[in-house]
């Protein structure tokens, strides 16, 4: 699939079908993630395959619900995690991106105000792999909303290393919408803003 | 371009050719950007277009310096921005991606939420812009409170991140990569 019919068409998919998705697709979603550039080439990213649906159903468990003006509803993507044949939750290790160049060995100095960089490097790998996804006809949406340190309990998450985020992928039942974007001249500055 | 190739083959350009960017083809790459997906649909991204000479210069001193063989030396990238013709700023509007309706972070990582989706609206920037013949190269250390002043970020705004944009002068070095047996876990870890 050409890379800007990719970057306008995919969408978060909330919905879909139980359909089985193959290793191989899984691997080439992954190998995505895994060209991401990233801090000093540190690529603190961990990628977690889950297709047993005990744990893709404890998971579930963790996500959040969305908050409306006059009640509370289930994420919309809940019921995405079990029909979806595959989950992909990613985990950082802390104390990689961000670092000072030259410290780390020791001592950990990061080099700007905004401390460890994992959330952006895993950021970078994950829209490679959202991507590829939709390269291959394959449906994902991110979820950030979620109990993170109840998720590192039931995957088993290491001490030294953070869950960021998990995404279902899998067949899309419907096509997604896509949710209305600003004006580029409401986000676009020149030179410096006035 | 194919989606697979761009991915695979973007490489970080750190020297660029003084050739010109026109307007229609920054706007090309800002809209790549512009089509990730973000939290709530916030899109808490800024682009900030620098074509002006003096003003790249000035980001390009802030730029953190590095040490090589005991020596304090200028951050390859610091020259890369006063080369390539466009620098392009990526601001957050903060208190956006992350926050529930009541103004407050949602779990343990939502106070930094903004890092995740800018890097997102990176991503597809360099990929688009590999796509059109042209480099780019992700910088994250510099002095952002310098970077804000310099630029007249407003107040609930921070700077994240920067990359220069041109034609490439290298080919970009492939930098060698865990395997994926390395980086992946079966269901959980053991």
């Amino acid at each position: 699939m050409d890379l800007f019919e990719a970057l306008k068409g995919r969408r978060s998919i909330r919905r879909y079908r139980t359909d089985p998705v193959d290793d191989k697709q899984i691997e080439a979603i992954l190998e995505t993630g895994r060209w991401a550039p990233s801090w000093a080439n540190t690529q603190c990213w961990r990628f977690i395959v889950i297709r047993d649906a005990n744990v893709k159903a404890q998971l579930a468990e963790t996500m959040m619900t969305v908050k409306l003006p006059d009640r509370e509803i289930p994420n919309p993507a809940l019921n995405a995690m079990s029909t979806a044949p595959v989950v992909i939750a990613v985990c950082a290790e802390m104390g990689k991106s961000g670092v000072k160049h030259g410290t780390g060995d020791t001592s950990i100095e990061y080099a700007t105000d905004k401390g460890d960089w994992f959330m952006f490097d895993i950021a970078l790998a994950v829209e490679n792999m959202l991507l590829a996804a939709y390269g291959q006809g394959l449906g994902t949406v991110i979820i950030g909303a979620f109990d993170a340190p109840k998720a590192e309990k039931i995957l088993n998450v290491p001490k030294c290393y953070r869950i960021v985020t998990f995404f279902p992928v899998g067949v899309p039942e419907l096509p997604g919408k896509a949710p209305p974007r600003k004006e580029l001249s409401e986000i676009v500055i020149k030179d410096k803003f006035s | 371009m194919d989606v697979f190739e761009a991915i695979r083959n973007r490489r970080s350009i750190r020297q660029y050719k003084p050739d010109p960017v026109d307007d229609k083809t920054v706007e090309k790459v800002l809209e790549a950007a512009h089509w990730a997906p973000s939290w709530g649909n916030q899109q808490c991204w800024r682009f900030v277009v620098v074509r002006d000479p003096k003003i790249k210069s000035e980001i390009a001193d802030t730029l953190n310096k590095v040490t090589i063989d005991n020596e304090l030396v200028e951050n390859a990238a610091a020259s890369s921005i006063r080369q390539a013709p466009v620098l392009i700023v990526f601001c957050a509007e903060k208190g956006k991606a992350g926050y529930s309706v009541d103004g407050t972070p949602l779990n343990d990582k939502g106070e930094y939420w903004y890092m995740f989706d800018i890097a997102l609206a990176v991503q597809n920037l360099t990929l688009a812009a590999h796509a059109l013949g042209l480099g780019t190269v992700i910088v994250g250390g510099f002095n952002v409170s310098e970077v804000e002043k310099i630029l007249d970020v407003p107040g609930g705004c921070t700077v994240v991140t920067m990359t220069p944009l041109g034609v490439p002068d290298q080919k970009g070095q492939v930098s060698p990569r865990k395997q994926l047996s390395e980086v992946i876990i079966k269901d959980k870890f053991s």
